[in-house]
């Protein structure tokens, strides 16, 4: 119990230097082209109404990459971009659904449990290179779909938007 | 058919049966995992579903189709931005009709081997033209057209996916029928495999029970002869015993008036006669009593009565009575006690009577059957305990022996020897079985060592407790009903017609019987009267006082123990006059039924006379 309780302090005490080190969690505003604006129930902003991010801001994040077979392709497809519960993170989402839309209109709802449960990714590459928007980019919500079977169903393949363009946090 | 065939093929069958069953559930459970594939496989090729897609691309292509319209019929600046958006949409919706896993069915359609080479054919002029630095309206007009012109292509597409799905349906749920078809009728044969299996076992078990109702009807019959066979059995002993007792009245009467004969005034030479006519009848008592003995073992009617036995004089007895024997026969005999001293119990608690028995037994059969040479009796005690003692009486001859064959039949009813020996040496063949039980009845046993031609051992060996000796008068013989000695008429003549004789009352139905006891009380000094049964005694003695009743038991008309019974009843003094019973039944429950009725005393027959005269004596106030 005591144990615990010392643990506890020391890893608050940690997040608060943490803090104190990196005033600049604050999101700055994008310098280049929006690909991705976050709204909705955020504590991060960096426009009037939403946490806006261009592609040198999604790069700037830890990257993760996974290689997985698609229903929308006959071979596997090596996927890189930051975690999306980091993306959310830095926008200090606080809902638990996510309404994805894309550039064609297609709207899916995620739950925010996914992102903690799985390591879905906003992609940003396909097999090391950007993603054009006619091969589905500029950003790909992938699930990690090789790595457990209960990933490979229509539910999670709905949930997988590709040319990603906002998330409404509700 | 054996009981065994048949189990054998019931098991056979089983086995069919569960290997059918077997068989029948594993072809289920292989269509199920099938059905389970199809599924799975066809769900990951639905991932997304073939009108998505082509819907899709054709939405795609309208809307490109239509901005393309938009700005070639516009007039103001042409909005690039928006345009290359669309067109990338368009782009990647067409990536996705070529290279999506989920289309490869439409791959083999007429309508969309059509489309495809055309569309590509487009897709590379639209390059050009959406490449170029400046987009230009004539060169995206032109551009329209063509589009314009695939529209019927691109529907006749989405029309072919809508039949391929409806066809994927229609050939899901019929190989889905099929298989279930094929499941119900493996259901099928399962349910009726299951009635037939449990018919058969209906059928087995109706066959079992009615086998296991004639296993209980034999088990009952069987009781039943068993039963019947034991009624024959007691019926036989009831017999014997019937006949024993038949046989000792007529003969009581002989031996009765051979003792009379004997004290009339006769010549030597008759006397030696009568002499050997009662050692004849004394010897055909014996065997009389060894038929009665067995008899009564066997019905279980011999109790033993322990007394206080003074151990030494009854072995003097046997001695006294046995040398005789060997003497007259040139045989030595020698009765040897190994503990002479006081460390041997003096006193012991035993049947007097049967212990002699068998020793009296033992050593006769030692002289029977020896022709010369000695008959040694070794008596052995040991200590077992405070209170008790083994006693083995060895009896050694050096007769003619046996082998292990004639040992092991030894003791079983009526085996002599061999049949030579039955001739040579007689008897019934009974006294051995009758020793045997009576030892076994002590908690004993005879055990024999034999060689043939060379002699035998017999070995009694019983546990008996030692007692003090009993205070002297107790000794006063107790009636012995079993194995009276034979009567011996030796009294000298008692005068009669005294005055005050004690008045006897006999009722008995036999005249020989009447006139042998009643000599034997007119010689005792008592006046004697004679009645033929119970109902005349009733009469008698509601007329006229008597001091005693000597009353028989089976006689016509009334039996003794009725009679005695309806006297005990009798108003006034004469109930309680002194009744003593008289049989030749002399099993021991004869004696408690007497006792039962009313009876002060009993006496068995033949009389003795110093039995008779020590009743008469207890009895009868002089």
């Amino acid at each position: 119990m005591k144990s615990v309780l010392a643990k506890s302090v020391v890893v608050s005490l940690g997040i608060v230097m943490l803090g104190a080190l990196q005033p600049a969690s604050a999101l700055e505003p994008p310098k280049g082209k929006v690909v991705l604006t976050i709204s909705g129930k955020i504590g991060q902003k960096n426009t009037a109404n939403a946490a806006t991010f261009d592609m040198a801001m999604i790069e700037k994040l830890p990257q993760q990459t996974f290689t997985t077979m698609t229903p929308w392709d006959k071979k596997p497809i090596e996927f890189t971009g930051p975690l999306l519960r980091d993306v959310l993170g830095a926008a200090k989402a606080q809902g638990s659904v996510i309404k994805a839309a894309a550039l064609n209109d297609y709207q899916t709802t995620i739950p925010v449990e996914d992102a903690q449960k799985f390591d879905v990714v906003v992609a940003h590459k396909m097999n090391g290179a950007n993603i054009p928007i006619k091969t589905k980019g500029p950003l790909f919500i992938v699930y990690p779909f090789d790595k457990k079977s209960e990933l490979r169903s229509t539910v999670y393949y709905e949930r997988s938007a590709w040319q990603l363009k906002s998330m409404v946090i509700e | 058919m054996t009981g065994r065939s048949t189990n054998q093929r019931y098991l056979l069958w089983l086995a069919l049966g569960t290997a059918t069953m077997a068989i029948a559930m594993a072809a289920l459970l292989a269509f199920e995992l099938a059905q389970k594939r199809t599924i799975e496989q066809s769900s990951s090729l639905r991932s997304d579903s073939l009108t998505a897609l082509v819907f899709q691309f054709e939405r795609e292509f309208l809307r490109f189709r239509q901005a393309l319209d938009k700005e070639v019929t516009g007039s103001v600046p042409i909005d690039a931005q928006n345009l290359t958006l669309r067109y990338d949409l368009f782009l990647s919706r067409v990536a996705l009709l070529r290279e999506s896993p989920g289309l490869s069915v439409l791959d083999s359609r007429p309508e969309y081997q059509e489309l495809m080479p055309r569309l590509e054919d487009l897709v590379r002029r639209s390059d050009a033209a959406m490449g170029a630095s400046v987009l230009d309206r004539g060169a995206l007009a032109l551009l329209l057209d063509q589009y314009n012109a695939l529209g019927a292509s691109v529907q006749a597409v989405s029309h072919a996916a809508d039949s391929e799905v409806a066809r994927l349906l229609e050939r899901q749920s019929t190989t889905m029928l099929d298989q279930n078809d094929l499941i119900v009728a493996l259901t099928l044969a399962q349910l009726l495999l299951l009635l037939g299996a449990s018919a058969a076992l209906a059928l087995r078990h109706r066959r079992q029970e009615k086998e296991r109702l004639a296993l209980e009807k034999l088990t009952e019959d069987l009781l039943e002869a068993r039963i019947q066979a034991e009624a024959a059995n007691r019926g036989k002993s009831q017999f014997l015993a019937n006949m024993s007792h038949e046989l000792r009245t007529p003969f009581n009467g002989m031996m009765g008036m051979l003792g009379l004969l004997e004290a009339t005034p006769i010549s030597a030479e008759q006397a030696d006669y009568i002499k050997t006519a009662q050692r004849s009848a004394h010897h055909l008592l014996t065997l009389l009593n060894d038929i009665l003995d067995v008899s009564a073992l066997e019905a279980g009617k011999i109790t033993l009565k322990p007394h206080p036995v003074d151990f030494r004089c009854l072995l003097m007895d046997v001695e006294a009575l046995m040398q005789p024997h060997a003497t007259a026969k040139g045989l030595e005999f020698s009765l040897v006690h190994m503990q002479p001293s006081d460390a041997s119990a003096r006193w012991v608690m035993a049947d007097e009577t049967r212990l002699k028995q068998i020793l009296f037994n033992l050593v006769n059969n030692a002289i029977k059957f020896t022709e010369r040479g000695e008959v040694k009796v070794t008596i052995a005690q040991s200590r077992e305990s405070e209170q008790s003692v083994r006693l083995a009486i060895a009896v050694r001859d050096t007769g003619i022996g046996m082998d292990a064959q004639g040992m092991a039949q030894l003791f079983q009813r009526f085996y002599q020897v061999d049949g030579s020996a039955t001739r040579r040496f007689g008897g019934t063949g009974l006294g051995l079985e009758i020793s045997q039980s009576l030892a076994n009845m002590m908690g004993g046993a005879i055990t024999v060592t034999s060689a043939l031609g060379v002699g035998s051992e017999f070995t009694l060996s019983v546990p008996l407790a030692a007692c003090e000796p009993p205070p002297a008068p107790a000794m006063a013989a107790v009636p012995m009903p079993v194995a009276p000695p034979a009567v011996t008429l030796t009294e000298a003549v008692q005068p009669q017609g005294v005055a005050n004789a004690p008045k006897v009352l006999v009722v008995e139905d036999h005249p020989i019987n009447q006139k042998l006891v009643g000599v034997l009380l007119q010689r005792m000094g008592c006046a004697v009267a004679f009645c033929e049964n119970g109902q005349l005694a009733l009469d008698r003695v509601a007329q006229e006082r008597f001091d005693l009743i000597l009353m028989d038991v089976s006689m016509p008309v009334m039996d003794g123990l009725t009679a005695t019974r309806a006297i005990r009843a009798m108003d006034g003094p004469v109930a309680a006059t002194p009744i003593v019973v008289l049989t030749a039944d002399v099993m021991n429950e004869a004696v408690q039924t007497a006792r039962d009725a009313g009876a002060n005393d009993f006496l068995g027959k033949p009389v003795a006379v110093d039995q008779l005269r020590a009743v008469v004596a207890k009895h009868v106030e002089r």
